[in-house]
């Protein structure tokens, strides 16, 4: 396999999807259960697991997958509910953008991402009903942060 | 030739990638689609022998594509290009009338080994 090649490919796809992933949460700030932007943020989490994991870039593997699965969730629910999901969310875009970037720059395959932001990725959806969480419990987030 | 192969996937990443392991075989591509809708265009005009189909296209999704190809030929050969995790997704592309499937990232062997086992199945 021609790596310079894929990974040029990668580079290419990579940062169209992260735009598109972009707009289309922006989108859903202002319009929750806008499908269309809900498939896109799912589709391109989708695609960059997949080119990631034929190059063996575990990192963005690992936090595209964390990404298309949460939007999986949203995807059930027809709708992106709480602002915390959109923060999130946000937050796997940035940490996303910053792993490619570092593969445009280096030419290798980023470390290892942020556990906590992984973890929180994982987490249950601030919207979704958690069996053990309290009338007051803090948000996934935000119990991740501390 | 061991046959004329239609591509179907929205990533250009991996049409080249499949590309790269069936044509060295004797596969010849004779088509490439990045959706759904080109898919089952693409099909209806090239009448390929195999179509290689992602699952996650936009504007119709790689099993929507799979009943409409089964629609204009029920003999039709589509094997669809998993990721791990997808395998309800897999199932119901099966019952749509997909013949087999490849998971990504792909090995080459398991491509070629599926693509000949169901060209060799429609053969019999």
């Amino acid at each position: 396999m021609d790596i310079a090649k894929y990974r040029n490919l990668f580079l290419e796809e990579a940062t169209e999807h992260l735009a598109e992933m972009s707009r289309s949460l922006l989108a859903l700030e202002k319009e929750p259960e806008l499908r269309e932007a809900i498939e896109a943020v799912f589709r391109a989490a989708h695609s960059i697991k997949s080119m990631a994991a034929s190059l063996s870039y575990d990192s963005i593997r690992s936090l595209a997958h964390r990404l298309e699965d949460r939007m999986e969730r949203v995807r059930s629910a027809g709708r992106l509910e709480d602002p915390e999901d959109l923060g999130l969310l946000f937050r796997g875009l940035e940490a996303l953008e910053q792993m490619v970037a570092v593969v445009r720059e280096s030419g290798e395959a980023p470390p290892d991402g942020d556990a906590e932001l992984l973890a929180a990725l994982s987490g249950p959806a601030a919207t979704e009903p958690d069996p053990k969480k309290k009338a007051h419990d803090p948000a996934p987030v935000a119990r991740a942060r501390r | 030739m061991k046959g004329r192969v239609l591509l179907a996937d929205d990533a250009l990443f991996m049409r080249e990638m499949i590309r790269e392991i069936i044509e060295p075989d004797g596969f010849e591509v004779i088509g490439e689609a990045s959706d759904g809708i080109e898919a089952v265009e693409q099909f209806r005009k090239l009448q390929p022998d195999i179509v290689t189909m992602d699952i996650v296209m936009p504007r119709l999704s790689g099993i929507d594509a799979v009943e409409q190809i089964v629609q204009i030929d029920p003999s039709a050969k589509i094997v669809m290009c998993s990721a791990l995790g997808q395998e309800a997704l897999v199932m119901e592309a099966l019952k749509a009338g997909a013949s087999d499937f490849v998971v990504k990232p792909f090995k080459p062997e398991d491509v070629l080994g599926t693509l000949a086992k169901v060209l060799e199945k429609a053969d019999e």
